[in-house]
Formats: structure tokens, sequence, C-alpha cells
């Protein structure tokens, strides 16, 4: 494999004893000439500041950090470990979002790392024409997510324990009236719930069509599963938009009439960096 | 191409939004955005595998226990965090069985064909 004797390639030229050695972590790609404001940013560690690497007329947004801590190997640690992995992540998420509070910024993927400044210079200085294609279709707009949740019904006929008396009528005649009944039962029960499930996909599918309209772009994520215990809700669209800075404001109007039309819970998250639109569509 | 000129736009600066929830922003900083190549290359989980293992979507669990796969109910890391070079193994041998699973299921489909 090419990729493997190259990284090979790249540990022996840097000679033993490289437990010592640092990497640069990349954090964004900006459009801008002079320096955006790093100075109070943390960054990923706190040994080295968030600092700028200037690549042609683009900065990147980068930070010095020991290479022992940021391995495949510790990487795969991190993973299975949910708070270091938010505390990366947001880490991540910060430097991003205060550096495209000041210029027009492509956020880079968590854990972008290279052999020094001037590697890290050199491979994102090849990209410079897809930052600039992602800086031109991200310009003037922000991201906005849109969540939308039913309540989880709680039925009467989906306790068995349900079961009503019999009634003076099938005491008579208990054995046929009782059975059919109790098919009866369970016909509207699986019906009312597959009239739910189409309801609810309607209504998400209804709200991902009137936002998109409006929106420059759009994409659906997965949606969540609930998280606390007592949340009876389900999620049933998890969307994310691309919008335009003039129409913001025209996303709350919108959302806020969906809301009254559909009578479903719904959530919006935003303004974001447009991470979800800055790759390749 | 026409200059880019973004310069002292007011309604550009998008700070992001308060009290995200984790979710949010791993599936922005994780699973979208433009893929760029480092020089140091770190092997990101899925998402998929990453979130069914923090429990982040159900839908993905769901998705996953269709397949068959239901480790995650044992999984040490999720309620310590010990055995982390285990689970590193079990990653891969899953992501192999995972893969093996895919062509199976593929060959099925192609035979019923």
């Amino acid at each position: 494999m090419s990729q493997g004797e190259e990284e090979q390639g790249l540990m022996t030229e840097r000679g033993t004893g490289t437990s010592e050695a640092n990497a640069v972590y990349a954090f964004a790609v900006c459009h801008t000439e002079g320096d955006p404001d790093v100075e109070r940013l943390t960054g990923v560690t706190r040994d080295e500041p968030v600092r700028c690497l200037r690549i042609g007329s683009l900065t990147a947004i980068v930070q010095t950090v020991r290479g022992s801590d940021f391995t495949d190997e510790v990487w795969q640690k991190r993973l299975t470990d949910e708070a270091e992995l938010e505390r990366y992540a947001r880490a991540h998420h910060s430097v991003v979002s205060a550096v495209a509070s000041q210029f027009p910024t492509v956020p880079l993927p968590l854990a972008t790392l290279y052999n020094g400044d001037e590697r890290a210079a050199l491979s994102l200085a090849g990209e410079s024409a897809r930052f600039r294609a992602a800086l031109t279709r991200i310009a003037h707009h922000a991201e906005w997510g849109v969540k939308v949740y039913v309540p989880v019904a709680r039925s009467a006929g989906d306790d068995p324990s349900d079961e009503r008396p019999a009634s003076a009528a099938t005491r008579t005649r208990p054995a046929t009236g009782a059975g059919r009944a109790y098919l009866e039962r369970k016909r509207n029960l699986h019906s009312r719930r597959e009239q739910r499930q189409a309801d609810s996909l309607r209504v998400a599918d209804a709200v991902d069509a009137d936002v998109s309209r409006l929106a420059t772009e759009s994409r659906r994520l997965r949606p969540h599963g609930g998280g606390a215990g007592d949340d009876r809700r389900v999620q049933v669209l998890n969307a994310t938009y691309l919008v335009a800075g003039h129409r913001a404001a025209e996303l709350d109007l919108l959302v806020a009439e969906l809301r009254r039309r559909t009578g479903a819970h719904i959530e919006v998250s935003g303004p974001w960096v447009p991470y979800s639109f800055v790759g390749e569509v | 191409m026409t200059d880019l000129d973004f310069r002292q736009d007011a309604s550009y600066p998008a700070a992001g939004p308060q009290n995200t929830n984790l979710a949010d922003i791993l599936e922005r900083v994780l699973d979208k955005g433009i893929v760029i190549a480092g020089d140091i290359k770190i092997d990101l989980l899925d998402i998929e595998l990453l979130t069914i293992r923090l429990r982040l979507f159900v839908a993905s669990v769901d998705t996953a226990k269709k397949a068959g796969i239901d480790w995650w109910e044992t999984d040490p890391a999720l309620s310590s965090h010990a055995a982390r070079n285990a689970l590193k193994d079990e990653n891969r041998e899953l992501r192999a069985r995972l893969e093996a699973l895919e062509s199976r299921s593929e060959d099925t489909s192609a035979d019923s064909r």
C-alpha cells in the first residue's frame, strides 16, 4: 500500500526519538488577508496557542500539538469515551465558530493533522481551489438545523391490562362476542399505529418541503434517538438547511407557521457555520 | 473565477448556536465537511458505528439490530473506561464481520434475481 509506505517514509525521515515530535492540528481555513483574532481561543491543547498560518490569500487556523497525543491509536481511545470525544468536538467547534464569526470560513473535519507547518501549508494550498469553491457556495449563508418531533402516543389499546370487563351483552354469549371484540380491538390498534406513523412521516415531509423551498440547499440527517428516559417524543425529521442571511427571519416565521399548522414540536438550531454544505455535493 | 468579496458583511458571521448538544456537533464535525487529507491518518470510525457505541442515535441502533449486531449491549466502554485495547481489536473484528455480512447480503440479493 503506497499510503502506508508514505507514512513509514515520513516516520523514518523524522528519525528516531519522534515521541516528542510536534504535529499541527488544523481547524479551519478562512478567507482573509488579515489575521483573525484567535488570541483567546484554547483549541485542543493548553500547551500551545491557536494561531494563523498564511496560505496565499487564505489563512489556516492551526495549533501545534504533541504528536503523541494525536496518533490514530489515541484517537481510537478517544472515540470510545464520550466525555473525551465531547471535549475535543466542542474545542474544535468553538475555534471554527469563533473564526467564522470574523471571516468567511471553511471548517475542516475533526482531527486533521499535519507533520509541521510546511506540510500543512503545502497540503492546504493544494486544495485552495476547493476551498474557494466552498467559500463561494456558503458566502452570505448560514446553516440551520430543523428537527421535528411527534409525541409518543400512549393509546389505551396498547396496554393489555386495559381489557375492559365484558359488558352485559357479551356476558350472555361470551365465546363469540369476546373473541370478535378482541380481534376488532387488535385491528384498530394496528391501524391506529400505522395511521400515526403515516401522519408523522407526512408532517416530516411537509416541514422539509416548506423549509427546502426557502433554503438554498438542504440535507436530511439521521434522526436522533430519544435521549433522557422520560423524553416521550420521537424525532421524525432531522434536517439541515443552507439559508441565505437575508432569509433567516423568514425561516423564523415559516417555522412558527408550521408549528401552528402541523401541531408538531419543531426545534430549530442555528446559525451554524455551514459544516454540512462545504463538501462536494 | 471572480474574486470573492465577503469582507465587512454584517449578515455573514455565524457564531454557532448556544447550548448545542453533542450529537448536533458530532454529525457536523465528523460526518460532513470538506474531505481533506492530513499527514497523520486518523481513522475516525464511520459515524454510524461511533454513534451506535455512544448511543446517540437510536435509529442507527435499530438498523444495527436488524443486521444482527447487538454488541454494544455488553460493550465495556459504555459502562467503564476499561478494556480499551480489547475494544480496539473488537472494533476491527466487528468491521470485518460487518463487511462479511454486507457482502453476504449482496450475494443473497444477487442470487434471488
